[in-house]
């Protein structure tokens, strides 16, 4: 083919090669022949050295998409190569591209020009580690002075589009690739950033500066607009950079501006707004010298130009009313909505106080005002027109909402809320006032709307939990007024209630409260998420004046809800006013409320610092100590217990309600250890227990429900002051099912009545009892659950066998002794163990038998697949079982050691994974868990007990090494880790045999196994290194896999090594590959040790040659026909 | 077949009761419901509320487990649904016949012949094969509701 190299170019060779361009050009653009034209260009770009050519066709030819082209041949010939050409070949290069945009920058081909300073930024950033500083400093220079204006307007145009390419390369979303690894990009990123990104912004700025005075003036369209766009355009790109080095290594900056300048910005946003990054340094640029309100006075003006409307969106926000009345008439929303998201932006990047002072100068009040009546305004558009649509209220009022977030959401990690001026508490105080009023419209308008399933309690907070929050937030920034008026609200509704009792439909009322009682739940408390939740620091400082705790407004709002709650009691009231829906709330209400008020932690820490006699402290003991043990705390427990127990017995059938009552209220009650001491001694709590083991009605819960409450039941016994009446109160509690169960399954009736519908009912639910009870083992009752235990293993066996085609009874008995055993299994002295692990293993072998070569016959597909998986849980929970028993090998809290009774663990579980393996076929392994279960399984024993292996016989052995095999091609990178650590330990353990002079694995007792698995592996490990993608995270995992792979078959790795390297032709990569393979084994003085050290070594090693591979992947890549070399392997280890 | 003569029947069949009543609230998935006087396994169980501030209610998906036709049924949950008595025995498979009739041994050592196999043609190949390669097959039939079924199949091995 036709190249175009320079060498020896003279002008002739030079204009022959335009003009072939040209007409190569030409004729793709008119459809002659395209594949030659295509090939004539690309010759172009692919000869070596064929600058000359390039800068001739673009001085030269008057075809500008030949100019284009010789501008991308430049562009691809100098990345490839780059390192072969010199320092001063590279410099002329890049200058060459600036100069020819800056001659021609008033030519009208715009996208020629673009191509080339594209290049020239390509080409910049390709050398960018190699460059001086002065080097860059020249070309800096010149593009400087471009975009100063001093060779005119085009010229600004084009420097301030060089900048543009520049930075979009260097920002790696928009990079080009270059064929140099990540770190490269990262480097050039990070230096563009600390060094130039403030004074390309400072350029951009100054350009458009420089022109916006003619912009502004209202004549026709001029040249400069063109310079302005394109330098907002840069300010723009600028700012949306993915800023990473803010606040690290800009110290200095932190320490001027540390006052006025936030650094958090993980708080979630709701609105999806960009917030700009850029870190402190930034201050003095962008907030400082005053070109923001350049920026507005430019929109105002370009506005006023263009599209000639009246003035209001001077200021877009302000007077909020006539704005949003405005916008309801029909205006565009967009400006109200830039402003709310410019007053987002400015609150992300100050704090509160600042905030507030920055509008001081030019209006009467604060931004916080500001920001509150424009919010209230908004709220009460939302009010008037409340749809479903999400309109421009909508949102602007999630805007705003996380505006007050960003500003009221503590920053210093204390937990202090951040304290807010006094016109700022009043503004937060109206807001929040607005809110509540358009919270309760919202909610008793909703009632005609009837939606009923969506409206699940949990699912309704969920949704609003975020919104709840902020509102939180604002109500806590205001908190002396806000709780006052949230009781004014609740008694007022109260007071509806009882006087329209029977006459006016309470529907409406019940809503608002509903509403009002998820908005009080959060003001008052904070959610905990798993730890114990604090008084909120604003309720705890505020409210210094009042010394009587029953006049705290805390207390008087708390106490007003939980009389209402206790009226629940009365059948009556019950009927008419509490319904499912509001029980819900009120359960919800109370669980969040004791969690942080009942007999609080902080109560005995507060107590202790009695000689601060301060105000506050006195208000803040008299609130915590008002529901403390020694107070209130028993009455209104006894009240909380009395509600949860009606709310089981008198709401049949509302699961959701018990639900929230077993899984919230009940369990934040256990908890804690200071409500247990109460509990236990409460008569209400008793009667609790008697309900569970006698009453009927409590059978009728739903099973997660039972579980739930057989667990806090259990727990409560901490509350007892010492392990026997522990143990003996969980006996009392759990005896009804065990005899229960031991009488059923010595019926000798039993294989006629167990299928009967209530006997199913009653099995299952004693067994999820006692599977939650089983949960709740701790070590002070550990005894009575064993015993427990023990007495129902015979009864549980019979009831398997009984039950085996039951799968959901079948489930819940796997489930109950996985629980149990996992619970119990560290505490059992090795006699016990012995029981216990005989029994999994009759366990094992009962399910297996039944199970095994079984097939369900169905027409229903929908009920074939319930039926699968049905069975991957049971297997799930056998794996689960069998983890359980190897964890007595590394948790132990017996006297004596289990080898002592002569129990080996690691025989047992290989029995029993013995029995499970032949369950557990490919297909269900698709299961994820199932797969992750089973793998992690079996890379824990292979690695803790390789030598057990070889005791299995050969069809158990060829399954596990098949579905290792599997494992080793699944998609889950932690599978594959899995396959490999257990490959490792296989064959570590193999090689170490081999070396003591022993068979090792291959031929101990299995003896009719297809030859050398180790072979096997080591070739689909290879295979998988050399042609297949896998993730580099994995390279470690499988060097320390690799290395005693290839000790144990040196032989077959030489081979294997030989055959790649023969298949090379090219005699010089032969060589190379020789040496790879060769460095791949000697290097770093790898010896034949299986070592930590050498371990080590290899994953260098192995690293070092997949680097060297993966460069030479475009040849290698090629020995795809590896695929036909391994199966001559094949052949051949079938021929020897 | 009619569904009516079966009611009988089972009204007659004193002591077996051929259903039971329970609570609606504590029926689950994976559990047996009649819906439309049909046996049926429920895949799927939903509770919403009439009105806003009103019960709580059941809304039940259950397949037939004869017929695999799909059923819905929504129930107060605080009121009660029939649970069928379904029951499992399992029979040593002795013949198939030629009119698709397959000949069962009973415990006591009787045969059971009423039996017809599946009609489903993969299902049928599945034991015709496995019983034509001579395996040892012991079948489960359900019985629920005076109907009875093959629903499962399982191969004991050599004797």
């Amino acid at each position: 083919m036709q190249g175009f190299s320079d060498g020896g170019a003279d002008l002739g060779q030079l204009q022959t090669t335009m003009r072939n361009i040209e007409v190569a050009c030409t004729s793709i653009q008119m459809h002659i022949n395209p594949a030659a034209a295509e090939a004539t260009i690309l010759s172009l770009s692919q000869s070596p050295q064929p600058y000359m050519a390039c800068r001739f066709i673009l001085e030269n030819s008057q075809v500008p998409n030949a100019r284009f082209q010789a501008a991308a041949a430049i562009r691809d010939a100098a990345i490839r190569e780059w390192s072969s050409l010199s320092t001063e070949e590279r410099r002329s290069l890049i200058s060459f591209c600036l100069c020819f945009v800056m001659q021609h920058a008033s030519s009208p081909e715009g996208y020629v020009l673009a191509k080339v300073s594209s290049v020239a930024a390509q080409l910049m950033k390709r050398g960018w580690l190699d460059f001086t500083e002065a080097e860059k400093e020249t070309f800096f220079y010149q593009v400087n002075q471009a975009i100063l204006g001093a060779h005119g307007i085009d010229v600004q145009f084009i420097g301030v589009n060089f900048l543009e390419s520049l930075v979009s390369e260097f920002s790696p979303s928009t990079s080009s690739a270059m064929g140099l690894p990540r770190e490269f990009h990262e480097q050039c990123r990070t230096s563009l950033e600390l060094n130039y990104l403030k004074m390309f912004y400072c350029w951009a700025r100054d350009a458009a500066l420089s022109v916006t005075n003619k912009i502004i003036e209202p004549n026709a369209v001029i040249p400069e607009v063109k310079v302005c766009t394109a330098a907002l355009r840069l300010m723009l790109q600028i700012l949306n950079w993915e800023f990473r080095n803010d606040t690290t290594s800009m110290k200095a900056g932190i320490d001027v501006f540390s006052a006025g300048v936030r650094h958090d910005n993980g708080s979630s946003k709701r609105s999806e707004c960009v917030l700009v990054q850029p870190g402190p340094a930034w201050f003095d640029v962008l907030i400082s010298s005053g070109h923001v309100s350049w920026l507005l006075g430019l929109y105002a003006a370009l506005r006023q130009k263009f599209s000639r409307e009246e003035p209001y969106f001077l200021l877009w926000i302000d007077p909020p009313d006539v704005v949003s009345k405005a916008i309801e008439e029909g205006k565009s929303e967009s400006e109200m909505l830039d402003g709310c998201r410019a007053l987002l932006s400015i609150a992300t990047a100050t704090t509160p106080f600042v905030f507030d002072q920055l509008l001081k100068a030019i209006r009467p009040c604060g931004t916080l005002s500001l920001l509150s009546t424009l919010m209230c305004e908004v709220v009460k558009v939302l009010m008037t027109n409340n749809t479903d649509e999400e309109t421009w209220s909508w949102e602007a009022r999630d805007i705003l909402l996380d505006t007050w977030t960003i500003l009221l959401v503590p920053t210093d990690g204390s937990g202090g809320d951040a304290l807010l001026p006094p016109e700022g508490k009043h503004a937060a105080a109206n807001l929040f006032s607005m809110i509540v009023e358009s919270e309760l419209k919202v909610a008793s308008a909703s009632v005609t709307n009837d939606d009923g399933d969506s409206d699940y309690l949990q699912a309704s907070i969920s949704a609003m939990d975020e919104r709840l929050s902020s509102y939180a937030l604002i109500a806590r920034a205001a908190i002396d007024v806000t709780i006052p008026l949230l009781t004014r609200l609740f008694s007022e509704r109260f007071a509806r209630l009882h006087q329209g009792r029977g006459i006016i439909d309470p529907t409406e009322t019940l809503e608002e409260l509903y509403s009002l009682l998820l908005i009080t739940g959060h003001v008052l408390a904070d959610e905990g998420e798993g730890e114990t939740p604090l008084v909120p620091t604003a309720i705890k400082t505020h409210f210094a004046d009042i010394a009587e705790a029953e006049k705290h407004p805390v207390v008087v709002l708390s106490g007003s809800i939980i009389r209402f709650a206790e009226q629940s009691m009365d059948p009556e009231v019950r009927a008419t006013v509490f319904s499912p829906r509001l029980m819900e709330a009120v359960i919800w209400f109370l669980a969040r409320w004791s969690h942080t008020y009942l007999m609080p932690l902080e109560e005995t820490n507060c107590l202790s610092n009695d000689y601060q006699q301060h105000h506050s402290v006195n208000s803040k003991k008299a609130l915590l100590s008002f529901f403390g043990e020694h107070n209130q705390g028993q009455v209104v427990l006894d009240i909380i217990v009395r509600i949860s127990v009606m709310t089981l017995v008198s709401y049949p059938g509302e699961k959701d309600l018990q639900g929230l009552t077993c899984h919230h209220l009940l369990h934040t009650l256990v908890r804690r250890k200071t409500i247990c001491y109460q509990l236990v001694s409460l008569e209400s709590w008793r009667n609790l227990a008697n309900a569970f083991t006698n009453e009927k009605s409590l059978f009728l819960l739903s099973s997660a429900n039972q579980r739930s409450l057989a667990q806090t039941l259990v727990l409560s016994a901490s509350g007892l002051r010492n392990s026997e009446t522990a143990n003996q109160y969980v006996k009392g509690l759990m005896a009804h099912m065990t005899t229960y169960l031991v009488e059923l399954s010595n019926r000798s009736d039993l294989k006629s009545v167990a299928h009967q519908p209530d006997i199913i009912m009653s099995v299952s639910c004693l067994l999820e009892r006692l599977r939650g009870a089983a949960s709740a083992a701790g070590p002070r009752r550990q005894r009575a659950m064993y015993e427990i235990g023990i007495s129902v293993m015979n009864p549980v066996l019979h009831l398997l066998e009984v039950y085996k085609d039951e799968s959901a009874v079948v489930y819940l008995l796997l489930k109950f002794i996985v629980d149990w055993v996992d619970g119990q299994i560290s505490y059992l002295e090795s006699r016990e163990t012995a029981a216990v692990i005989d029994f999994c293993m009759r366990l094992l072998q009962l399910y297996s038998s039944h199970n095994i070569g079984k097939i369900s016959i169905s027409l229903s597909s929908t009920l074939l697949s319930e039926a699968k998986t049905e069975k991957y849980k049971d297997l799930r929970a056998l794996l689960q079982l069998l983890s359980s028993l190897c964890s007595k090998d590394l948790v132990d809290f017996s006297s004596d050691s289990v080898e002592a009774a002569g129990i080996n663990i690691s025989q047992v579980v290989f029995f029993g994974l013995h029995i499970v393996t032949p369950l557990i076929s490919l297909e269900l392994l698709k299961y994820p868990k199932l797969c992750h279960d089973y793998f992690s399984l079996l890379s824990h024993i292979l690695e803790v007990y390789p030598e057990t292996l070889a005791q299995l016989n050969s069809e158990a052995f060829v399954h596990i090494i098949g579905t290792l095999d599997f494992g080793l091609h699944h998609q889950d990178l932690e599978v594959v880790d899995m396959c490999l650590g257990a490959l490792k330990a296989l064959a570590a353990y193999n090689y170490r045999e081999i070396c003591a002079g022993k068979t090792g694995l291959v031929s101990a007792g299995l003896g009719n196994l297809p030859e050398g698995i180790f072979s096997r592996f080591l070739r689909s490990l290879l295979q998988l290194l050399l042609f297949e993608d896998y993730s580099p995270d994995l390279v470690s995992a499988a060097a320390d896999a690799l290395l005693p792979l290839i000790l144990c078959e040196q032989g077959l790795y030489q081979k294997l090594g030989n055959e790649l390297i023969e298949r090379q032709t090219n005699p010089a990569l032969k060589s190379r590959l020789a040496n790879a393979l060769h460095s791949l084994t000697s290097s770093n003085h790898l010896s034949s040790r299986l070592d930590r050290v050498n371990y080590q070594r290899f994953r260098k090693n192995l690293n070092s040659f997949l680097n060297w591979q993966n460069k030479r992947n475009g040849w290698f890549r090629f020995l795809w026909s590896f695929l036909n070399f391994s199966m001559h392997l094949e052949a051949l280890l079938l021929v020897v | 077949m009619s569904d009516e003569e079966h009611h009988f029947e089972s009204k007659a069949d004193a002591g077996a009761s051929k259903t039971y009543p329970q609570q609606a609230g504590t029926i689950r998935k994976n559990g047996y419901i009649v819906i439309k006087n049909r046996p049926c396994k429920v895949v799927e169980v939903s509770t919403s509320k009439t009105g806003k501030h009103g019960h709580a209610k059941c809304h039940f998906v259950g397949i037939d487990i004869f017929t695999a036709k799909k059923l819905e049924d929504i129930v107060p949950s605080s009121h009660n649904c029939d649970v069928p008595h379904v029951n499992r025995t399992d029979y040593q498979l002795i013949d198939i016949s030629e009119d698709g009739f397959v000949s069962l041994l009973t415990d006591s050592g009787d045969t059971k012949d009423d039996l017809k196999l599946p009609t489903d043609e993969s299902l049928l190949k599945q034991i015709k094969d496995g019983f034509a390669e001579g395996k040892d097959l012991v079948v489960s039939v359900m019985s629920a509701m005076g109907e009875e079924q093959i629903c499962a199949l399982k191969d004991i091995g050599p004797k």
